[in-house]
C-alpha cells in the first residue's frame, strides 16, 4: 500500500509539473468517451429487448387477403377485423391477442376537465403475452365487449389519487366505465407490441379496453388505419368489422418450433382456401415475424441514431490518437527522469508499475469528465430527438461498460509511451 | 525550405507524424460530410412549398366530448370558432381543414383517372377536406376552372367536386386539361398552384382538396389562419383565448405558423446536422490542440537545432516559415489521406441516411478551412520559434 502511495505522489508530482498537457490529454479522451457514450446509450437501449426469454415466441402474422392484387406487394403491417377473426380460429398459439391504441379523455365525472389519455384497445391474452404486471385487481374474464378497464397506475393516481380504485367508475369519453384492475409500474422500452410508423418509441398506454366495446364505441386507431375498399370509419361497429378497414396488430405466442411450423401451414392453407373461394387476388406473401425482428422488417430502426454512432465512433478514434500523441510527448519531455531512475536501479517492472498507476488516475478523472460530458451530451441529443427521449436513462450495466472503455482507452493511451520509456536505450535517452 | 527536407524532418518523428496525420485525415472526412448533410438540410428547409409561411397560422385541436365530435354539433362549433377568430385584429382568412399541409404523413388516398385507373394512379396522395377560403388562406394561386364556393359532402349523393394541384393533374390527365374531367374522388372542379403537402407521400406536391363538411374529427382538425404580416405574434397570442370563450370542451394540440411546421418537418436532418457540425467543431479543437502540441513540443526539443540555423544566418522569418510550412505539409497530407477516408465515410453513411456524394469543390473548401485551424494552431510555438537567440548554438559546443 505504501508503494501505492509512493507511485501516486510520484504520478501527481508529474501532473504538477505540466499541468496543461494532463489535462488536455484528459479533456480531449472523456470528449471522446462522452459523446461516443451518450449515443451509445441511446442505440443500446433502443436496441434492447424488452422481453429476452419470450421475443424468440412471441410472432405477428400478416396476411396477404386483401381486395386488391399486387404480386410483389408486403402484406399490410396492420390486419382487418375480419382478417384476425380467421387467424383467431387456430388452436395452435398458447395466446393470441389483436390489439391497437387509441386517444380518448378520461375524468371522475362531468364537471372535472377531461384528462387527454391514450388507450390500448386489446384482448385478455395481452397482459400474460407481454408480462404485464397487475398491482390491483384482476383482467377480463374473456374477450366479450364489456364497460369496464384497467388503469395504468400512473394514470389511477394521477386521477383519482391512489391505486387502488377497483370498483370505481370514470367517464372515457363521457361514457361510464368501471376500473376492474390497476397496472403495476411498467414501461416495456421499446415497445415492440406497437412496432410501425416508430410507435415503438412511445410509451406504454394508460388505459386498457376490450377491443370488442373499442369497436362498438367506434374507436379509431391513433397510429396507422387504412381501407381498401368503401369502408367507412365512422361505422367501425359494421363496416370495421366487415370489410377490408385494416387497423388491428395481432400477436400469438408459438412456444417450440413445431408450433411455429404448423401455424405457418396453416397461414399458408387460410390464404390458399380463401384465394380458392375467390375472397381475395393476390398470391401469397405470408409473414410471421418475431417480436424481436419487428422493428427490423417495419424499417423502422433509428437512422440518425445509427448514423451518429458511426460518426461518434470515428471521432473517439481520433480522440484517442489524438490523447496518445500528447501522452507520447508528455512521456518524452519526462523521459529523462524515467532514465534516471532506470539509471539508479529501478527496474522495468517498477517503471511499468509506475506507468500502471499514471494510467489508473488518468482513468478516474477522464471517467469523471466522460460522465459529465456524457450527460450534458444526451440533454442535447434529447432536446434536438425529443421522440428519443424515453432510451436517454443510464443503469449500472451502462455505467460499468463506460468505465471499462475508459480503462481501455486509457491502457491504449499510455501504452506506447510507457513501452518506450521502459524499454528503450538506456544510454541514447540519458544523453537526450 | 526544400520539400525534401521537409519530408525529412517529419520523418524524424515517425510516429507523432503519423498519430497526427490519422487525426487529420479523420477529422477532415467527417467536416466534409458535416458540410454536406448540413448543406443539404439547407436545402430542404429553403426549398419552395408554395405556402405563405410566416403569417400563416395552424392550429390543431380536438373536442374533447363526442357530442362535439358529430354533426350538427361540430358544424355549429365550426361555425362558431370561424366567426370567433375574423374578429380578432389582423386576421386576414381563416378555415378549417381535416390536416394541414407541411406534415410527415397524415390522411390521403389514391387518386386516379377511372378510365386509366393503372396508368394515372397517384399513390398516397393528401387528402383535404376544407372549407372554401383554404384558398385564400393559402393563397394558391388558381390554374384553371373555378373553385368551388360551397360545402359539399364527400359521401353525398351529388360527388363534391375535387380541387388538384397541378402536378397531380398533369400527373393524373398525362398533361391534359383536368378541369371538367372526373377523378375516383369526384369531378375536377379547379387546378391550383403546386404546394408541399405531406414528405412522406409520393410526391410532395400532389394535393387534393374538397371543400365539404368535416367527416370526422376523432383524429382532431385545422383551423388555419392568415394574418396581416405584422400581427401574426397577437393573433398567436390571442387563439387560445378565443377558442376557449367559443366553447371550453376543446383541446389544443399546438399553434404554430407555418414556418414552424417546416421546421419540425425536417427537425431530424436539422438535429443530426447541428450534432454533426458540433462534432466537426470540436474534432477541428483536437486538431489544434495536435497540431499545437506537435509544434511546440518539436520547438522545445529542437532550441539548439534552431540557434544554430540561427547562428549561421536564418532570418526569423524564415524559421517561423519553416515550422508553419512543416504543419502545412502535414495537413496537406491529411487531406490527400481525408479525401479517402471521406468518400468511405459518406458511402457507410449513404447506407443509413439520406446524404449527397461528394463534388470536387468541396475538399478543397475542407482543406482550407483545416489549413486555416492548423496555422492558427502553431502560429503561437512557431512565434517562440523566432526568439531562439543564436546564442542557444553554443550551448551545443
Amino acid at each position: 500500500m505504501e508503494q501505492l502511495f509512493y507511485y501516486l505522489k510520484v504520478s501527481w508530482f508529474s501532473i504538477k509539473r505540466a499541468p496543461l498537457p494532463y489535462m488536455l490529454t484528459v479533456l480531449i479522451l472523456s470528449l471522446g468517451l462522452g459523446v461516443f457514450f451518450s449515443n451509445a446509450t441511446f442505440y443500446y437501449r433502443m436496441n434492447s429487448d424488452p422481453l429476452p426469454d419470450k421475443s424468440d415466441k412471441l410472432f405477428f402474422p400478416m396476411l396477404m387477403l386483401v381486395p386488391y392484387q399486387c404480386s410483389d406487394c408486403k402484406p399490410p403491417p396492420v390486419l382487418s377485423y375480419s382478417n384476425v377473426a380467421k387467424l383467431d380460429v387456430s388452436t395452435i398459439p398458447s395466446a393470441k391477442a389483436a390489439m391497437y391504441s387509441a386517444d380518448g379523455y378520461l375524468r371522475q365525472h362531468a364537471a372535472q376537465p377531461p384528462t387527454p389519455v391514450t388507450v390500448r384497445i386489446t384482448q385478455r391474452d395481452f397482459f400474460s403475452m407481454f408480462d404485464v404486471p397487475l398491482l390491483h385487481g384482476t383482467i377480463w374474464a374473456d374477450n366479450q365487449a364489456r364497460d369496464e378497464l384497467l388503469l395504468s397506475k400512473a394514470t389511477a393516481e394521477k386521477i383519482l389519487g391512489r391505486t387502488d380504485v377497483v370498483g370505481q367508475q370514470l367517464l372515457l369519453d363521457d361514457r361510464l366505465f368501471t376500473i376492474i384492475g390497476v397496472l403495476d409500474d411498467w414501461q416495456m422500452l421499446p415497445k415492440l407490441y406497437d412496432a410501425y410508423n416508430r410507435q415503438y418509441l412511445n410509451p406504454v398506454e394508460d388505459v386498457y379496453l376490450p377491443l370488442e366495446s373499442g369497436y362498438d364505441y367506434n374507436y379509431l386507431s391513433s397510429t396507422n388505419s387504412s381501407t381498401f375498399d368503401d369502408a367507412d370509419f365512422r361505422k367501425l361497429a359494421t363496416d370495421g368489422r366487415n370489410k377490408a378497414l385494416h387497423q388491428l396488430q395481432y400477436w400469438v405466442q408459438l412456444d417450440t418450433p413445431a408450433q411455429q411450423q404448423a401455424y405457418r401451414q396453416f397461414m399458408a392453407n387460410l390464404v390458399t382456401d380463401e384465394k380458392a373461394a375467390g375472397r381475395h387476388p393476390s398470391a401469397e406473401a405470408n409473414q410471421l415475424v418475431m417480436l424481436r425482428d419487428i422493428v427490423r422488417y417495419f424499417g423502422g430502426e433509428s437512422a440518425d441514431i445509427k448514423a451518429f454512432a458511426i460518426v461518434t465512433l470515428l471521432f473517439l478514434l481520433v480522440s484517442v490518437f489524438n490523447a496518445s500523441h500528447l501522452s507520447l510527448n508528455r512521456y518524452l519531455s519526462n523521459q529523462y527522469e524515467f532514465s534516471l531512475r532506470r539509471a539508479l536501479g529501478a527496474n522495468r517492472s517498477q517503471l511499468q508499475m509506475q506507468l500502471l498507476v499514471d494510467m489508473g488516475l488518468m482513468s478516474t478523472f477522464t471517467l469523471a469528465g466522460a460522465a459529465v460530458i456524457a450527460y450534458g451530451c444526451t440533454k442535447l441529443m434529447n432536446s434536438l430527438w425529443p421522440a428519443n427521449h424515453l432510451f436517454a436513462g443510464w443503469d449500472v450495466q451502462l455505467m460499468l461498460a463506460l468505465a471499462v472503455l475508459t480503462l481501455f482507452c486509457s491502457y491504449l493511451v499510455t501504452l506506447y509511451p510507457s513501452l518506450r520509456a521502459s524499454f528503450g536505450s538506456l544510454n541514447k535517452q540519458l544523453k537526450e | 525550405m526544400p520539400l525534401h527536407l521537409l519530408f525529412k524532418s517529419l520523418q524524424r518523428r515517425k510516429v507523432v507524424t503519423t498519430l497526427l496525420l490519422v487525426q487529420l485525415a479523420m477529422t477532415f472526412a467527417l467536416l466534409l460530410n458535416s458540410i454536406l448533410l448540413a448543406q443539404q438540410t439547407r436545402q430542404q428547409l429553403q426549398q419552395s412549398t408554395g405556402l405563405p409561411l410566416q403569417q400563416t397560422l395552424q392550429v390543431q385541436l380536438k373536442p374533447t366530448t363526442i357530442a362535439l365530435r358529430q354533426y350538427p354539433a361540430l358544424g355549429d362549433l365550426l361555425t362558431r370558432q370561424l366567426e370567433a377568430i375574423r374578429t380578432v385584429p389582423g386576421v386576414v382568412a381563416v378555415a378549417y381543414s381535416n390536416q394541414g399541409p407541411l406534415l410527415q404523413g397524415g390522411n390521403n388516398g389514391n387518386v386516379e383517372d377511372p378510365d386509366r385507373e393503372e396508368l394515372s394512379r397517384a399513390n398516397a396522395v393528401p387528402l383535404y377536406t376544407v372549407s372554401a377560403d383554404f384558398f385564400n388562406v393559402l393563397q394558391l394561386q388558381v390554374l384553371a376552372g373555378e373553385l368551388p364556393q360551397h360545402e359539399i359532402a364527400v359521401d353525398g349523393v351529388a360527388k363534391s367536386p375535387v380541387v388538384i394541384t397541378q402536378s397531380l393533374a398533369n400527373k393524373v390527365f398525362d398533361d391534359k386539361p383536368a378541369v371538367g374531367r372526373l377523378v375516383n374522388r369526384g369531378p375536377v372542379a379547379a387546378v391550383v398552384a403546386d404546394f408541399y403537402g405531406q414528405r412522406w407521400a409520393g410526391t410532395v406536391n400532389y394535393n387534393s382538396i374538397q371543400v365539404a363538411p368535416l367527416l370526422g374529427v376523432d383524429w382532431g382538425y385545422s383551423l388555419l389562419i392568415r394574418t396581416t404580416s405584422d400581427s401574426t405574434t397577437k393573433v398567436r397570442q390571442a387563439l387560445t383565448q378565443v377558442l376557449q370563450q367559443v366553447d371550453s370542451n376543446i383541446e389544443i394540440f399546438y399553434i404554430r405558423t407555418l414556418a414552424e411546421q417546416q421546421q419540425l418537418l425536417y427537425s431530424n436532418e436539422f438535429g443530426l446536422a447541428s450534432l454533426l457540425s458540433l462534432l466537426s467543431a470540436l474534432m477541428l479543437l483536437v486538431s489544434m490542440i495536435s497540431s499545437y502540441s506537435n509544434a511546440y513540443f518539436h520547438t522545445l526539443k529542437h532550441q539548439q537545432e534552431i540557434g544554430i540555423k540561427r547562428a549561421l544566418g536564418a532570418s526569423k522569418g524564415r524559421i517561423f516559415t519553416e515550422l508553419l510550412s512543416e504543419n502545412w505539409l502535414t495537413t496537406a497530407l491529411g487531406a490527400v489521406a481525408g479525401v479517402g477516408c471521406a468518400l468511405v465515410l459518406n458511402q457507410v453513411l449513404a447506407q443509413v441516411i439520406s446524404i449527397p456524394s461528394l463534388n470536387w469543390w468541396l475538399p478543397l473548401l475542407t482543406c482550407t478551412v483545416l489549413l486555416l485551424c492548423v496555422t492558427v494552431a502553431t502560429w503561437y510555438p512557431a512565434t517562440i520559434a523566432t526568439r531562439i537567440s543564436p546564442a542557444t548554438a553554443t550551448k551545443a559546443l
